[in-house]
C-alpha cells in the first residue's frame, strides 16, 4: 500500500502553517480526517486539502510534494515516522523535533530543527539561518540529533546549541556556532567570519580554512581520537571526515576568549599544504 | 548571556565622566544631543560640564563629531563585532590573538587604553548609532556593545544605550510590549500574539512578499526601504496614514490625511530613554487624529463576522 | 439587582465565618436585602454549597510600568510557552506567564477572583507610563506606590536635616505621579548604586553623602506618610534584600520604626540568618517573634514557589549581584534623580539550599505570624513566583499534610536551616480570606474593599467547595467585580474598566518654587511635563488623607 502522499496544488499566495504535517498527527487519522485537518493561511483556517491532493493510506511515512517553499512548521515537534519532500520547503522544519526522520529533496528555510532534542533531518539542497537554533531569548538551541546539510546554509547555524550534531556541506554564512554551548558543528567547505563567535563549549570542525575571530588562541596541530571516532559515525550519513595522520591534522585553537569560553575550533590543514608535511 | 544595562539621560547629564558614541554622527544627527544630555550640560556630579568628561568617538570615518570628540577611534568598516569582542576579552584580562587585531584598524595598545579608560571612569556610557546596529552583524553588533557594558559594571558603573532613529520609534516599541509583550515583528494571525525578527519583521515580510495587504502609520518606508520592499507595496493595497504626501503615500492605493501628532494632536511620545513625555497639541487641524482613523476603521471590521470565532480556535495552543 | 443566595459567606471584615446568607448588590455595591427587594428583578445566582469571599486584593505586585514592561522584552522565551489569550469578542489578545501583558494580567488576576491590586513601585518621571499600562489592565481595580527612599531632592532635604519642607516635596511629589502612597526601596542603597555602591548598614551615611544614613530616611519617610494622613503607611522594602545575615538589619529598622504605621514589603527576602550563601538559614521565628509584638506594621510574605519567573526590583545592587550569581540576562534602568530597576530571569530549584530556605520562609512567615490581619498572602509578584500561582500557595497554608509531602523533596540539610517542618498550624477558610482580601484592604486603607457589608465595592467571589485547594481557588465559579459579573463557569464574560485610587495629600503652593530651578537643574524634560495630569489616569477616584 503506498504511504500517504500529499501533494501541493498551487501556490499559497501568502505563508501556509501547517504544523500538522507530521506522523505524528497524520498516521492515526483516516484519509479523509486527514483531508479534513486543519492549516492555516494568513488568519483563516482552512481544510488540508484545500492545497494539498491527498493520496495512499497514512501511516509512519508521509511524503510530500511540490514547492513548499511557503510551507511553515512541517514536522514540528515529530517523535516519529519520516517525512520525505520531493520539493523545497519553508521556515521551521522540523522545530522541536523528537525524533524520526525528515529528508528533503530540495532546498529549506530558516530555523530548521530549531531547538530540537532527538531525530535527524537531511536538506539535499541548501539551508536557511539559524539551523539547530534557539529561538530569540531561549537559553539553549538544539539539544539532540542530527542535522544534514548538503549544500550552503545561513547565518547563526547552530545558535546557542547544547549538543548533537549539525554538517553543513557548502560553506555557510557569519555567526557559525554562536554562543555554542555544547555539541558539534561539521563544515565541510568553511564558513564566513565569526565562526563560534561567543562559544562557551562545543566543537566547530572545518575542512576549509576559517577566518578567526582574534579572540581565539591556537593551541597546538594533532588529530584528536574523537575525530577518528566522530568519522565513523559520519559515514553513516555518506559524509567523509578525514583523521589520518598521512592524510593531515587539525589546527586546534580555543576560545571564545571574550566570555571567557571553552569551546574548539578545529581547521583541517592537508598535509601537503602545511609545513608539518 | 546578555541583557540590557541602561539609564535615563538625566543621569548621563549628571553623572556621565565617559562618554563614547559609537557608529553615529551625533553633531549632525542628533545635535542636541550633545547640549541637553551628554557632553556639554554642567551636572550635579559633573559641576563643570564638558571639562568633567571625556568623549571617545568610535566610527569608520571621520564626520562632525570627531571635532567634539577628545579620542577619536577610527575601526575599519564592518569590524565592530570585532573590536567590540576584543575589548570584552580585554576587560576580563583574557589573551587576545595579537596578529589579528590589525585587521580592526586599531592597535592593541589603543584599545587596552580604551579598557583601561573605561575601568577607571566613575560612570561610563555608550551610545550607539545605526552605523553601529545596522551593518553587518546588525543584532550581535548590538548586543556586543551591551553585553560589553553589563560586564564592565564589574567594575564600575556603565550603562548604554542605542540612539534612535526619528519619530516615536521608541513609544511604538513600549506600547507593543505592554500590549504584547514583544517589541516589534509581532504576528497576530492565530489570534495571539507571535514574535520572530526575521521572519516577521516589516522589512523581511515586504521582501518576501509574506502579505497581502499593508497599512502603514507614522512612517515612510517608500523612502527608507529597500527597493523589494517598496515593489511589494505598490503591488499590494498599501493603506497610508500621514500629515503629508510622502513616497509612501504616493505608492499607496489609499492615503488618508491625518493631524501631525505633537502639533495638532494629543499623545505621549517616548524619549530613546522611554522617558513617556506628553504631547499637547498647539493647533488645531482640520484632518483627524491618527487614533481616530484607526478606530474607525477598527469599528468597520469589527462590524465583519468575526475570523477567528470563524475558525473555531479557542484552544490557546502556542506553536511557537 | 444582583443576589447571590444560598453561599457559605466568609467575611472576616463583618464577623461572618462560613455563614450561610444572601447577598444583595445594586449598582456595584452590597445593599441591604430590603433595599434590593424593593427593586426588584435582575438575576440570582444560586451559590448554595459555594464559598463566598470578598474579591481579593494584592497589597504588593509589579504589573505596570517601565519595570516590568523591560522584563517583557527580556522574555521572550517564557511567552512562547506561556499560556496565550487569544482573542475574542470580549477579551484582547495577549499572554501570560512571569510578566504577563496588561490585557492578561487583568483576564488573570479576575480569573482567579482578585478584584483589586495596587502596583508596588513608580518613579515619577515614568508615572506616566505607569498609568498608560494600568489604563490596559481591564477588570481590577487599581493603586500605584510612587518611589522615595532614593529621591535625591528628598534625600537632600533629610540630610540638610529640613523635615518640614521635605513633606511638602513628598506631598506635591505624590500628587505628581497620581500615586496612593508612597514605597521606599533599599534606602539610600539605589542611590548609591548610581556610583556602583551599596547601603547596607542602618548607622552608615550612605555613599555620597555626608551624614544621611538609610535609618534617618527610613524614619524620616514613615514620619512624613503619617503626617500626611496617607491611607497607607510607608510601604518599606528593606535595605539588605536576600542577603544572608539581614534579618539583623531588617529588626533594625523596624525598631526605628516602633510606635510608627509601617508595611513591610516580602518580610521573607529579610528574614535569613547565617554569615553567607553556605551558611544561610531562616530566622522567621525571631523575625516573627518580634512582628507579633508589634501590632503597629502590617506586612506581606513576599513567598517563593520553586519554578521559573523573572525578578524585577528597584534594588538595582541586588540585582547585579543576582546577575553574577545566575550569569543569565541583566537588565537595569536607572532613572535619574529618583530610582533604579534590575531585571534577572530567576529559577527557584528545591535542590538549591538558597532557594529551599527562601520557599520554607516564605510559608513560614505566613503560618508564625499569629494575627492573619497583618500578614497578607504575595509572591512580591513576579519575584517570588507568579501571581496566577497564589492558590497554590494557599494549598500549602490550609495542608498541612501537604506541606510534609513538598518538604520531603528537600535535602536533609536544607532541613536543617529551617521552621517548616515544626509547624502544624492550618489556615481556615475565614483566614484565607483574612489574608488575601479583608487584612491587605485594611492596610491599603481601602475601606469598601475587601468586605461584604452594606455599602462595600461587589467584588465578591464564588468557589466550588472542593478538595483540590488549588483547582478550587484558581478557578472560581463566578467572580463579580462592581456588582457585574466578569467571569462565569472559568470565562471571561466581561471586561469593565477599573477605577484608580488615588490621593492629594496637602502641601504649600509654593514648594513649586522650590522644586523648579533644582528640577531644571537636575533633570531633562521640561517641569511642566513633569507631573501626571489627571485627565491622563483613567477611572481617577482621589481618596481623602485623614489628619491624625
Amino acid at each position: 500500500m503506498p504511504s500517504l502522499t500529499l501533494t501541493l496544488k498551487d501556490q499559497p499566495p501568502v505563508p501556509l502553517e501547517a504544523e500538522v504535517l507530521s506522523p505524528d498527527t497524520l498516521s492515526k487519522l483516516s484519509r479523509d480526517e486527514v483531508a479534513a485537518c486543519h492549516v492555516f493561511l494568513g488568519k483563516r483556517r482552512l481544510r488540508l486539502d484545500e492545497f494539498f491532493a491527498v493520496e495512499g493510506e497514512p501511516g509512519p511515512d508521509l511524503e510530500l510534494r511540490g514547492d513548499l517553499r511557503q510551507v511553515k512548521w512541517i514536522g514540528r515537534g515529530m517523535t516519529a515516522g519520516q517525512i520525505t519532500v520531493r520539493g523545497s520547503v519553508g521556515m521551521h522544519l522540523g522545530a522541536h523535533m523528537r525524533g524520526g526522520a525528515i529528508e528533503v529533496h530540495g532546498d529549506a528555510g530558516d530555523w530548521i530543527g530549531a531547538e530540537m532534542s532527538g531525530g535527524s533531518i537531511r536538506i539535499h539542497g541548501n539551508a536557511g539561518g539559524q539551523v539547530g537554533a534557539a529561538y530569540r531569548g531561549s537559553n539553549s538551541g538544539m539539544r539532540g540529533g542530527v542535522i544534514l546539510v548538503d549544500g550552503s546554509a545561513g547565518l547563526e547555524v547552530g545558535m546557542r546549541m547544547r549538543r548533537g550534531t549539525i554538517v553543513i556541506g557548502k560553506p555557510s554564512r557569519d555567526f557559525t556556532g554562536l554562543q555554542m554551548k555544547g555539541g558539534t558543528i561539521v563544515l565541510l567547505a568553511g564558513a564566513e567570519i565569526r565562526t563560534g563567535a561567543w562559544m562557551t563549549r562545543g566543537t566547530i570542525i572545518s575542512l576549509a580554512p576559517l577566518r578567526l575571530l582574534p579572540t581565539f588562541a591556537f593551541d597546538c596541530s594533532h588529530n584528536p581520537v574523537f575525530v577518528n571516532l566522530y568519522a565513523r559515525r559520519l559515514a553513516e550519513w555518506n559524509v567523509s571526515l578525514p583523521y589520518s595522520v598521512q592524510e593531515g591534522c587539525y589546527d586546534c585553537y580555543s576560545g571564545d576568549a571574550s566570555v571567557p569560553g571553552k569551546g574548539e575550533l578545529l581547521i583541517w590543514r592537508p598535509r601537503s599544504a602545511g609545513s608539518l608535511g | 548571556m546578555g541583557g540590557k544595562v541602561t539609564c535615563t539621560l538625566g543621569e548621563v547629564k549628571n553623572r556621565a565622566d565617559f562618554i563614547i558614541y559609537w557608529g553615529g554622527n551625533p553633531a549632525e544627527c542628533h545635535p542636541r544631543h550633545f547640549t541637553k544630555y551628554s557632553l556639554m550640560p554642567k551636572g550635579k556630579f559633573v559641576p563643570r560640564g564638558r571639562k568633567d568628561r571625556t568623549m571617545v568617538l568610535v566610527d569608520i570615518r571621520e564626520t562632525k563629531s570627531v571635532g567634539a570628540a577628545d579620542i577619536f577611534l577610527q575601526v575599519k568598516p564592518g569590524k565592530d563585532f570585532e573590536v567590540l569582542t576584543i575589548l570584552r576579552a580585554l576587560v576580563k584580562n583574557q589573551p587576545i590573538n595579537e596578529s589579528m587585531v590589525a585587521e580592526t584598524g586599531l592597535t592593541l595598545e589603543q584599545l587596552q587604553d580604551l579598557v583601561d579608560r573605561m575601568k577607571r571612569a566613575k560612570f561610563g556610557v555608550m551610545f550607539f548609532g545605526m552605523g553601529l546596529s545596522m551593518t553587518r552583524g546588525k543584532h550581535m553588533n548590538s548586543a556586543a556593545i551591551l553585553t560589553l557594558a553589563a560586564e564592565l559594571n564589574a567594575f564600575t558603573k556603565f550603562v548604554a544605550m542605542p540612539m534612535r532613529g526619528h519619530g516615536n520609534v521608541t513609544g511604538a516599541d513600549v506600547v507593543m510590549r505592554w500590549t504584547t509583550g514583544y517589541p516589534f515583528g509581532i504576528n497576530f494571525s492565530r489570534g495571539y500574539p507571535r514574535y520572530n525578527p526575521g521572519e516577521f519583521s516589516t522589512i523581511d515580510l515586504l521582501v518576501r512578499g509574506d502579505c497581502d495587504a499593508a497599512l502603514i502609520l507614522g512612517a515612510d518606508p517608500g523612502a527608507t526601504m529597500p527597493q523589494p520592499c517598496i515593489d511589494h507595496l505598490a503591488k499590494i493595497p498599501t493603506i497610508c496614514l500621514d500629515p503629508k504626501v510622502t513616497h509612501t503615500s504616493k505608492l499607496a492605493r489609499v492615503h488618508i490625511t491625518t493631524a501631525v501628532t505633537g502639533i495638532s494632536a494629543p499623545g505621549t511620545g517616548y524619549r530613546m530613554d522611554e522617558v513617556p513625555l506628553p504631547l499637547r497639541p498647539a493647533l488645531k487641524s482640520p484632518y483627524p487624529t491618527d487614533e481616530e482613523v484607526i478606530r474607525r476603521i477598527h469599528e468597520a471590521v469589527e462590524k465583519k463576522p468575526d475570523w477567528i470565532a470563524r475558525n473555531g480556535q479557542t484552544t490557546p495552543a502556542q506553536i511557537f | 439587582m444582583l443576589r447571590i443566595r444560598g453561599g457559605k459567606v466568609y467575611d472576616p471584615a463583618n464577623g461572618v465565618d462560613g455563614v450561610v446568607q444572601d447577598i444583595w448588590i445594586s449598582d456595584g455595591r452590597i445593599v441591604a436585602a430590603g433595599e434590593a427587594a424593593v427593586e426588584g428583578g435582575g438575576r440570582t445566582i444560586d451559590a448554595s454549597g459555594m464559598i463566598v469571599f470578598p474579591g481579593g486584593v494584592d497589597v504588593h505586585t509589579h504589573v505596570a510600568g517601565g519595570a516590568i514592561n523591560f522584563a517583557r522584552a527580556m522574555t521572550p522565551e517564557d511567552h512562547r510557552r506561556t499560556t496565550a489569550f487569544i482573542r475574542s469578542q470580549t477579551r484582547r489578545a495577549g499572554l501570560g506567564g512571569m510578566a504577563p501583558t496588561t490585557f492578561a494580567t487583568g483576564y488573570l488576576y479576575a480569573g482567579m477572583g482578585w478584584t483589586t491590586v495596587n502596583e508596588a513601585a513608580v518613579p515619577i518621571l515614568s508615572a506616566k507610563h505607569t498609568h498608560e499600562e494600568l489604563r490596559d489592565v481591564p477588570i481590577v481595580d487599581k493603586s500605584c506606590l510612587v518611589l522615595m527612599a532614593n529621591n535625591e531632592i528628598v534625600l537632600d532635604l533629610l540630610e540638610q536635616g529640613e523635615v518640614e519642607r521635605a513633606r511638602q516635596v513628598v506631598a506635591w511629589q505624590i500628587w505628581a505621579a497620581k500615586a496612593y502612597g508612597v514605597k521606599a526601596v533599599n534606602p539610600g542603597g539605589v542611590a548609591a548604586w548610581k556610583w556602583g555602591k551599596d547601603a547596607k548598614e542602618m548607622d552608615e551615611p550612605v555613599p555620597g553623602y555626608n551624614k544621611l544614613t538609610p535609618g534617618m530616611i527610613v524614619s524620616g519617610l514613615a514620619e512624613i506618610v503619617d503626617e500626611l494622613g496617607l491611607p497607607h503607611p510607608l510601604h518599606l522594602h528593606c535595605n539588605n534584600l536576600g542577603a544572608p545575615g539581614n534579618i539583623t538589619t531588617t529588626l533594625e529598622t523596624m525598631r526605628r520604626l516602633e510606635g510608627r504605621r509601617a508595611h513591610l514589603a516580602h518580610l521573607q527576602y529579610h528574614a535569613y540568618g547565617g554569615d553567607d550563601w553556605g551558611t544561610m538559614r531562616s530566622e522567621t521565628v525571631a523575625m516573627a517573634e518580634y512582628f507579633n509584638a508589634h501590632p503597629t506594621f502590617t506586612t506581606d510574605a513576599g513567598a517563593v514557589l520553586f519554578g521559573d519567573t523573572v525578578t524585577i526590583t528597584a534594588d538595582g545592587p541586588w540585582q547585579h549581584l543576582l546577575y553574577k550569581l545566575t550569569g543569565r540576562k541583566w537588565g537595569n534602568l536607572d532613572v535619574e534623580n529618583e530610582t533604579g530597576c534590575g531585571i534577572v530571569p530567576y529559577t527557584y530549584r528545591p535542590n538549591s539550599l538558597v532557594n529551599a530556605v527562601q520557599w520554607a520562609a516564605g510559608l513560614e512567615l505566613l503560618l508564625l505570624i499569629d494575627d492573619p490581619w497583618r500578614v497578607y498572602l504575595t509572591t512580591d509578584h513576579p519575584n517570588g513566583a507568579c501571581f496566577w500561582r497564589y492558590p497554590e500557595i494557599i494549598q500549602l497554608l490550609m495542608s498541612a499534610d501537604f506541606r510534609r509531602e513538598c518538604l520531603a523533596k528537600l535535602s536533609d540539610r536544607a532541613k536543617e536551616r529551617i521552621h517548616l517542618p515544626e509547624l502544624d498550624r492550618e489556615y481556615t477558610l475565614g483566614e484565607i480570606a483574612t489574608i488575601v482580601s479583608a487584612g491587605p484592604a485594611r492596610a491599603l486603607g481601602l475601606s469598601q474593599k475587601g468586605q461584604l457589608g452594606v455599602g462595600a465595592d461587589a467584588d465578591v467571589v464564588i468557589y466550588e467547595e472542593e478538595a483540590d485547594i488549588v483547582r478550587m481557588f484558581g478557578h472560581p465559579r463566578y467572580v463579580i467585580k462592581g456588582g457585574e459579573i466578569v467571569v462565569e463557569e472559568g470565562e471571561i464574560r466581561a471586561t469593565p474598566h477599573g477605577r484608580e485610587f488615588l490621593v492629594k495629600p496637602d502641601y504649600d503652593a509654593s514648594i513649586v518654587d522650590y522644586l523648579q530651578p533644582l528640577f531644571e537643574d537636575y533633570y531633562t524634560m521640561a517641569f511642566e511635563n513633569y507631573p501626571v495630569e489627571l485627565e491622563r489616569v483613567e477611572g481617577a477616584d482621589v481618596r481623602q488623607c485623614t489628619k491624625p
